[in-house]
């Protein structure tokens, strides 16, 4: 077989970017205590140019994440606190009568969403309609009112947040949406060593001061970079197999996904992992994705496009869980070693 | 494998080799345990129904070899590919996929193996099965052959034949057979034998018994042969020792009794000298011997005759040594070869006078126990008779009993009388004790 001669990233572009990269997780885990492996999922997908759904209790540093990523990447930020009298030109924006030149017409006055960094805070509180106004955003990053469709800015991302909890006078996301989070990363309290730790460095509990580590121009190198990250076919095999084995019809489907899924990921999930895979490699300081770096990203990329069925919620599973036993049961490789065979422990 | 970059080469080749042998014995074992199933079950049908294909069953034991055919086509045909090759030894390093990105690009990463352990091989797993199937082999091979079972007639007819072709083979090994008596004996045999299968009764046995006397006899006479031209010779070679010529009717006897010995078949096998001297093989067939005249080839016939001689009741001698073993040829059985003439006439049956038949003959002790051995000992319950229950009659006499008063204390079951100043005593036994003593005591039954 003659290897596939390709393009790779050199050691030299691999060890900018980290240092760049290295900078900017440095500073978000200075405002984010005992959270690394939180933040390196949400970096890995804003390298992926995914959108995040943050979900958590309250005060978890949920909107102080999304604020310090602002601050730090030097993007313009806004934010839309979703509340159920939210309407969906509250976030795209509306045309106004409006008086020049002695005449009157119709001028457009662009919403929040128009940004390159858009914080939907309690996302879940607005009404469906509401809601739906972001799919088109978050999908095809462009917005289209009356008849006009306007490009949003490049990067655009949307972190939004939601509580678990508190449901009632809410609207769970409808899975379309859902389906357009990269990931959903699920933020679980700190243990006492943290605590402490925050009581010891925030008085008034405010972050510290930040400065922009990454202009707009580094960022968008990084965004090459990260497309850059090879993805060995092998590896792509697992991410399909992976995802191929959420939907409960499939040979594959290990018993979890049989007897609690109702529906599996779509194609857009295995999307999501591949390009998830890339950014937390790239953050890692390799020029490829490995097998390592899909099972790290597979829980946050696939538990929230799972749709499960009633009885996982009487017998206690969630999507985090039946993600679990999934990684258990799908190998890394296509073919195993022979039965005869065993891998080398220790 | 051999255009990959020299970083990943030598391991993936290692990995490469590993796998194609865990890859054989997950295969071959499936086709090895079949092939030995597949054989144990062909030696037990061949055990049990085959008795013929009994000489071909250790052939069997090729099967796991033959297995080796099959396993090896499909090894070759799901050996793995260089990419999953890589795919497995990028898993088992640790995922990184490092070693994935090497192989597909080419491109000069540096690379160091360090978590990657070869995988072991554990060929136990599979290789258990395969014992199990040699085990059923084993023991299948170890099912003793079921011969099919002959009618009765059969083996009864082969039964009355049997002794007489152990006769046939014992006289043939000693060389006292002529080609042409074995092939009348052995027709003579089969016949009997079919006959025996399409009647059996007596005179099957009789004609086998009859047969055997008829060898017997020619056997006698052979050696009565035997024993004449030994006598002539003896009484030639004394006069010849003795420097006077032998006489026209000592030459002549001798003659007679050489000729008589090939008559008999006993210069058959004799040295070609011998028979050279005595005229060549013709005239021994023909009866026409002549003895010659040069004094020196007499004295070489005379040393020659008997060597030959002496070998020739060599052989006779070791016909009357065989063990006296059912089945064996005893000669010494028919008086005609070992004649004893009884006390009043009579002797072995078929040589006249009057004899008890086929049953007059002694019997014989090998392993029968001792007669002391014969009684074995039991506890017996109290010889007296302590209740009216524990009796039996011994005998009823007529008329009503006379007690005798002496027998008056026979509740103690003993009794006492004074003969002569003597006191004696009986004691009056159980019947279970009277029984054994009786027993124990009777010497009707043995010999």
């Amino acid at each position: 077989m003659t290897p596939e001669a390709r393009t790779l990233l050199t050691q030299d572009e691999v060890t900018a970017a980290q240092n760049q990269i290295g900078k900017l997780v440095h500073q978000l885990r200075r405002v984010i205590l005992g959270k690394e492996a939180m933040i390196d999922e949400v970096v890995a997908a804003l390298l992926a140019r995914g959108h995040v759904l943050l979900e958590g209790l309250p005060g978890l540093g949920k909107t102080e994440l999304v604020k310090a990523l602002s601050r730090l990447l030097s993007l313009e930020f806004r934010r839309i606190q979703f509340t159920p009298d939210l309407l969906p030109t509250d976030i795209t924006g509306s045309h106004i009568l409006q008086e020049r030149e002695g005449r009157k017409e119709f001028t457009f006055h662009p919403g929040p969403v128009f940004t390159n960094l858009l914080l939907a805070d309690e996302i879940n509180r607005a009404s469906p309609k509401t809601q739906a106004a972001l799919l088109e955003a978050m999908q095809e990053r462009r917005v289209t009112t009356f008849g006009e469709t306007r490009p949003l800015p490049d990067p655009f991302f949307v972190l939004a947040t939601q509580n678990p909890i508190e449901l009632e006078g809410t609207y769970p996301l409808p899975e379309a949406q859902l389906d357009r989070f990269m990931v959903k990363v699920d933020i679980i309290g700190v243990d006492q060593p943290v605590l402490e730790e925050i009581l010891m460095t925030r008085v008034h509990g405010e972050a510290p001061h930040l400065e922009p580590v990454l202009n707009l121009s580094e960022l968008h190198n990084l965004f090459r970079a990260t497309d850059a990250v090879h993805l060995p076919r092998a590896v792509a095999n697992f991410i399909s197999r992976l995802v191929a084995a959420t939907h409960p019809r499939t040979k594959s489907a290990p018993e979890a996904v049989s007897n609690f899924v109702k529906y599996g990921s779509s194609p857009r999930g295995a999307i999501a992992i591949g390009a998830a895979a890339r950014g937390l490699a790239l953050l890692r300081g390799k020029p490829n994705v490995g097998f390592d770096e899909v099972r790290r990203v597979a829980v946050a990329g696939l538990a929230h496009r799972l749709v499960l069925d009633y009885s996982a919620k009487l017998e206690g599973w969630d999507g985090h869980r039946v993600i679990h036993a999934l990684l258990d049961a799908v190998p890394d490789v296509e073919r195993g070693l022979p039965q005869t065979m065993e891998a080398a422990k220790g | 494998m051999t255009n990959l970059p020299a970083s990943i080469r030598p391991l993936l080749q290692r990995l490469q080799r590993r796998l194609t042998v865990g890859l054989f014995l997950e295969i071959w074992p499936r086709w090895a345990t079949g092939s030995l199933l597949v054989a144990g079950t062909l030696a037990l049908l061949a055990r049990i129904f085959f008795a013929s294909a009994a000489s071909i069953l250790p052939w069997l034991w090729i099967a796991p070899l033959l297995a080796l055919l099959p396993a090896l086509i499909l090894c070759a045909r799901h050996a793995y590919r260089p990419a999953e090759i890589a795919a497995l030894a990028d898993s088992l390093g640790g995922g990184h996929g490092t070693l994935l990105t090497i192989f597909e690009t080419g491109a000069a990463h540096p690379f160091t193996m360090s978590q990657f352990r070869m995988p072991r091989l554990r060929p136990w797993r599979k290789l258990w099965a395969v014992l199990a199937a040699a085990g059923f082999l084993v023991v299948a091979l170890l099912v003793p052959q079921r011969i099919p079972a002959a009618d009765g007639r059969t083996v009864l007819a082969n039964d009355v034949v049997a002794d007489l072709k152990t006769a046939v083979e014992e006289l043939k090994s000693e060389e006292l057979l002529t080609p042409e008596e074995e092939k009348n004996l052995a027709e003579e045999i089969e016949r009997i034998r079919k006959d025996a299968l399409n009647r059996m009764d007596s005179s099957s046995w009789e004609a086998a018994d009859a047969l055997r006397e008829k060898m017997a006899a020619g056997l006698s006479q052979k050696e009565d042969a035997l024993n004449w031209a030994a006598e002539s010779l003896a009484h030639y070679a004394a006069a010849a020792q003795a420097g006077i010529p032998p006489t026209s009717a000592q030459s002549e006897e001798l003659a007679d009794a050489i000729a008589k010995l090939a008559q008999n078949g006993l210069l058959s096998d004799a040295p070609s000298d011998l028979q050279k001297l005595l005229g060549g093989k013709d005239a021994l067939a023909g009866g026409n011997v002549k003895l010659p005249k040069d004094p020196e080839a007499l004295r070489r016939l005379a040393a020659s005759l008997a060597q030959h001689l002496g070998d020739r009741s060599a052989r006779f001698g070791n016909i009357r040594r065989l063990p006296r073993e059912p089945g064996r040829f005893n000669p010494s059985e028919f008086g005609e070869f070992n004649y004893e003439q009884g006390p009043e006439g009579n002797g072995p049956p078929g040589s006249g006078g009057i004899n008890r038949g086929r049953g007059d003959a002694e019997l014989t002790w090998g392993d029968e126990s001792l007669p002391f051995d014969r009684f074995k000992s039991a506890a017996l319950p109290p010889g007296s008779v302590r209740s009216p229950d524990d009796w039996s009659p011994v005998t009823v006499l007529p008329g009503a009993p006379q007690e005798a008063p002496e027998l008056s204390g026979a509740s103690s079951g003993m009794q006492f009388s004074g003969t002569a100043g003597q006191t004696a005593w009986r004691r009056t036994l159980s019947p279970r004790h009277y029984s054994a003593v009786k027993r124990y005591f009777d010497n009707s039954k043995s010999r």
